[in-house]
């Protein structure tokens, strides 16, 4: 494979990662809470959109927005009966709920749907390839870069410019302070988690042909997930974007150059940034 | 002027642009019995946390006996006989009231770390732990987990553990906040039987303990030290009054 | 100072003084174990692999329950200690079964030591990272290095001498084996149970209770925290070394997040920091899943998921903490 073909397939990748994994890293930076589910809503939201494409023949918008709907509505009821009552308890409570939370939805979706891998019925529009000029290059792959991109923009514009997106800086920062200037740190967090979870299902359903969907995919991708977001930086949108990117490419490489093993490097690189920035590349030291 | 026990030189701090600690000079003299003051905010607290070593200075140097310890951690710091009192309690809240006491006596003594010998055969530990209980009118709740206590009570436990660590230099932070007044008794009594050598400092709003207790007064204002003297000179003290004890009077 | 206490005073003292003793129910496990061995002679295998994981669950216990240290990479030191005893048999001829828990033991520690001294440096979410980083290199490195460690199909059919030359393994049975490793866990208990309540285990848990606090009383926290960790990665390291010993094969199964976290449900659902949580968990767990989870596993898989988050909302004490909230209502009723 060519460098041009390698560079836009590890993008692709990456940008996948990138819209799972946004949602997490600010729930994780803002609530303190050890989401290890959060692959079980990219999963949930991809087979609302597979499903919904599918089976249901919705087009490809309406299908990502019921995606994005249906499942940041169980997200913010979940978040409401349950993630609220643990964000006091200890990281071992979390972890717990957590793990057993993405059994449940593992084995729901296993029960309900099938073990089987699932296929992504893409519009006429997303298939065959472009021509960028300088080569061709598969249409489906160059939407989600530019997807993933404008997707980390307008969350970056939201989080600098809008008064929302300050209130979370702000409660990521400092929550207790943030409370006691009178700003409802409990909508806050119910409405960002939710969007969080939206944002992973759409990653979920869009990345279905690049990572892949079966029931197993949360915990298959979970040390991905949490790689990205630490090494990234708790809270950051622009630290997940390029600790994604950097993940994404590295392990696209390796999968081609050192399919035995390669994934090596990437726990080991990730040990020494943690170690050399705890962090994150782009976090701030408590 | 002997040497002093604690001293700091030009010990200053800022986050950012924020300046907790202003370029401080202070003295804590042998047998002190030493108040700070001061509106809140001052950055009390924080004065404490780099004496202790919770915090590091972003200038200036701590010396304790003469000896620059503004590198050592904290631990280094209560090993070399500096303990403190948290504002808000810092004690090991799912243990027994005894328990909690007794590790701190352990790790006074050396053997915190021993693996061998069952804790519970430590008699000498055991029994050091319980006298601090009685001395502080503790000893019928002992086996009680922390838990369990009123705040108030919980407080003389968190002075017991500082006590426990035989300092030679005791930082209390506001000892008394939280303990009903028919109790604050108790720590002054437990603070009147310390050894003379021993340099007492005392954060505190409390006036009437500060004034029953200290010979000697520091006011902190906004991180650095507006004032400093007697009892007597300090409640005259005219910008003292104004930026403080003025403001007190309505708190009462 | 020596004014006699008051009577609440006195008993504090006392019981304080006597928390390291024997209690008359202590015993009553092992006799169990031992009965199992004469009720049950055709499930020796699976009690074998049961006894294991309760060794495997105790060490977690240490680093965990006591210390404090939240860890989802355990299974790196089980499989290190599995794959050196592995590969000490098949390699250097070195099969001899007690030297071989020895050499599991050091491996295991020697990697604990290294990781906790370069990993406690850190601690939430980064830690809980790091020792999942840790355990997947070690994984990716037994499943690349295939000449030492069978790669993806690990060493299957390893054999090892007789228990001090006289006791053999037997295949079929598993009496042997089965004995060897309650004795080896019996072992391996009474040395957890004396390190949990000498001074240095008291100062674990204080160390999990308020670490600010312990910092201000002057304990070499990251000190203590990291021999913990080594001595649990040794302990962990054993178990493995016992799994390779029992089953004859070693393969990727001992490490891995699967491995990891079913350690640590088991630790959870019997209760940790009670030194035999990990003998109710494993019991309760294992028993439920190897009737459960073979005939219907998706619904296992689910039955777990709930328990898992019911547990973490309101019993999060597990099994031994609902019976002590049985104990203390009975003694209400009765009062």
């Amino acid at each position: 494979m060519d460098l041009a073909s390698i560079l836009l397939g590890g993008l692709a990748s990456g940008m996948v990662l990138f819209i799972v994994s946004v949602g997490l890293s600010v729930t994780m930076g803002l609530m303190g809470f050890v989401n290890l589910a959060h692959g079980g809503f990219a999963m949930l939201g991809g087979y609302v959109i597979v499903v919904g494409m599918g089976e249901l023949g919705m087009p490809f918008g309406a299908a990502l927005l019921a995606g994005f709907v249906l499942v940041a509505a169980l997200a913010a009821v979940l978040e409401r009966l349950f993630y609220a009552r643990l964000y006091a308890a200890s990281e071992l409570d979390q972890v717990l709920f957590t793990i057993g939370l993405v059994f449940v939805m593992i084995a729901l979706i296993t029960l309900g749907i099938g073990p089987e891998t699932q296929t992504l019925t893409l519009p006429a529009w997303l298939r065959g390839q472009t021509d960028l000029g300088f080569m061709q290059y598969r249409t489906y792959s160059l939407v989600i870069i530019v997807f993933g991109t404008a997707l980390m923009l307008a969350l970056w514009l939201g989080f600098e410019r809008t008064r929302f997106g300050a209130m979370i800086r702000a409660a990521v920062d400092n929550r207790r302070m943030t409370q006691s200037l009178g700003i409802d740190v409990g909508r806050l967090f119910t409405i960002t988690f939710a969007f969080g979870c939206g944002l992973a299902a759409i990653g979920g359903g869009l990345g279905a042909e690049i990572l892949g969907l079966d029931p197993q995919y949360p915990l298959r991708y979970l040390a991905y997930f949490l790689i990205v977001v630490a090494v990234g930086g708790l809270g950051r949108v622009t630290g997940v974007f390029f600790a994604a990117l950097l993940i994404g490419l590295l392990d696209f490489v390796l999968k081609i150059h050192f399919p035995k093993g390669g994934t090596m490097f990437i726990y080991a690189l990730t040990l020494i940034l943690l170690l050399w920035r705890p962090q994150g590349i782009f976090g701030r030291r408590a | 002027m002997s040497a002093p026990l604690l001293e700091t030189r030009g010990l200053a701090r800022n986050f950012g642009a924020l300046v907790v600690a202003r370029d401080i000079d202070f003295r804590l003299e042998p047998g002190a019995r030493h108040a700070l003051i001061g509106p809140n905010g001052a950055g009390k607290t924080t004065f404490v946390n780099l004496l202790t070593g919770a915090l590091a200075p972003s200038a200036g140097s701590v010396l304790l006996e003469g000896t620059d310890v503004t590198r050592l951690p904290q631990a280094a710091r209560v090993k070399r006989g500096i303990a403190r009192t948290f504002q808000i309690n810092q004690l090991f809240r799912g243990l027994p009231v005894l328990q909690n006491v007794a590790i701190a006596v352990a790790e006074r003594r050396g053997v915190g770390g021993r693996m061998f010998r069952p804790a519970g055969l430590r008699r000498d530990v055991i029994d050091e732990a319980m006298g601090l209980l009685e001395r502080m009118k503790l000893a019928d709740e002992a086996g009680r987990t922390i838990s369990e206590l009123p705040y108030g009570r919980q407080r003389l436990v968190e002075l017991a553990i500082a006590l426990g660590l035989g300092p030679r230099v005791l930082l209390l932070d506001e000892p008394a906040a939280g303990v009903p007044s028919a109790e604050t008794h108790v720590i002054l009594d437990a603070i009147d039987a310390l050894s003379p050598e021993i340099g007492v400092l005392i954060i505190e709003h409390d006036m009437d303990l500060v004034f029953r207790f200290a010979k000697k007064i520091t006011v902190l204002v906004q991180g650095a030290i507006l004032a400093e003297g007697p009892p007597e000179e300090i409640a005259a003290h005219p910008e003292v009054r104004a930026v403080y004890l003025g403001t007190e009077a309505a708190h009462g | 100072m020596s004014a006699v206490p008051g009577a609440a005073g006195a008993a504090a003292v006392a019981a304080i003084r006597a928390r390291h003793r024997l209690r008359w129910w202590e015993p009553l496990p092992w006799l169990a174990a031992i009965a199992v061995f004469f009720t049950f002679p055709n499930h020796l295998a699976f009690g074998t692999q049961l006894l294991v994981m309760v060794l495997f669950a105790l060490s977690l216990d240490l680093v965990l329950g006591y210390a404090g240290i939240v860890t989802l990479g355990h299974a790196a030191f089980f499989g290190a200690g599995a794959y050196t005893v592995g590969m000490l048999a098949a390699h250097a001829g070195w099969n001899e079964p007690l030297s071989g828990l020895v050499a599991a033991a050091v491996v295991a520690g020697l990697i604990g030591l290294v990781s906790g001294l370069v990993l406690l440096r850190t601690h939430g979410l980064t830690l809980l990272m790091l020792t999942l980083c840790t355990m997947a290199l070690i994984e990716e490195g037994a499943n690349m290095g295939s000449a030492w460690t069978g790669g993806f199909d690990g060493m299957p059919g390893l054999s090892f001498k007789a228990v001090f030359g006289v006791f053999a393994f037997d295949p079929l049975y598993f009496r042997v084996q089965y004995l060897y490793t309650l004795a080896v866990l019996l072992g391996v208990f009474v040395f957890v149970r004396m390190l949990v309540y000498s001074s240095f285990g008291r100062s674990l848990t204080g160390i999990r209770e308020n670490l600010l606090r312990m910092h201000a009383v002057g304990a070499p926290v990251r000190r203590r925290q990291v021999v913990a960790y080594a001595i649990s990665a040794a302990l962990a390291g054993i178990a493995g070394g016992l799994f390779t010993q029992t089953n004859a094969y070693v393969n990727l199964s001992t490490l891995g997040l699967d491995r990891a976290a079913g350690v640590l449900i088991i630790l959870i659902l019997g209760g940790y920091g009670r030194l035999y949580g990990a003998i109710v968990g494993a019991v309760v767990y294992l028993m439920l899943e190897h009737t459960l989870a073979r005939a219907y596993p998706t619904a296992w898989q689910l039955g777990l998921g709930i328990t898992l988050m019911a547990v973490a909302l309101f019993a999060r004490n597990g099994l031994i903490g609902l019976g002590d909230k049985f104990a203390r209502w009975l003694a209400r009723r009765r009062a």
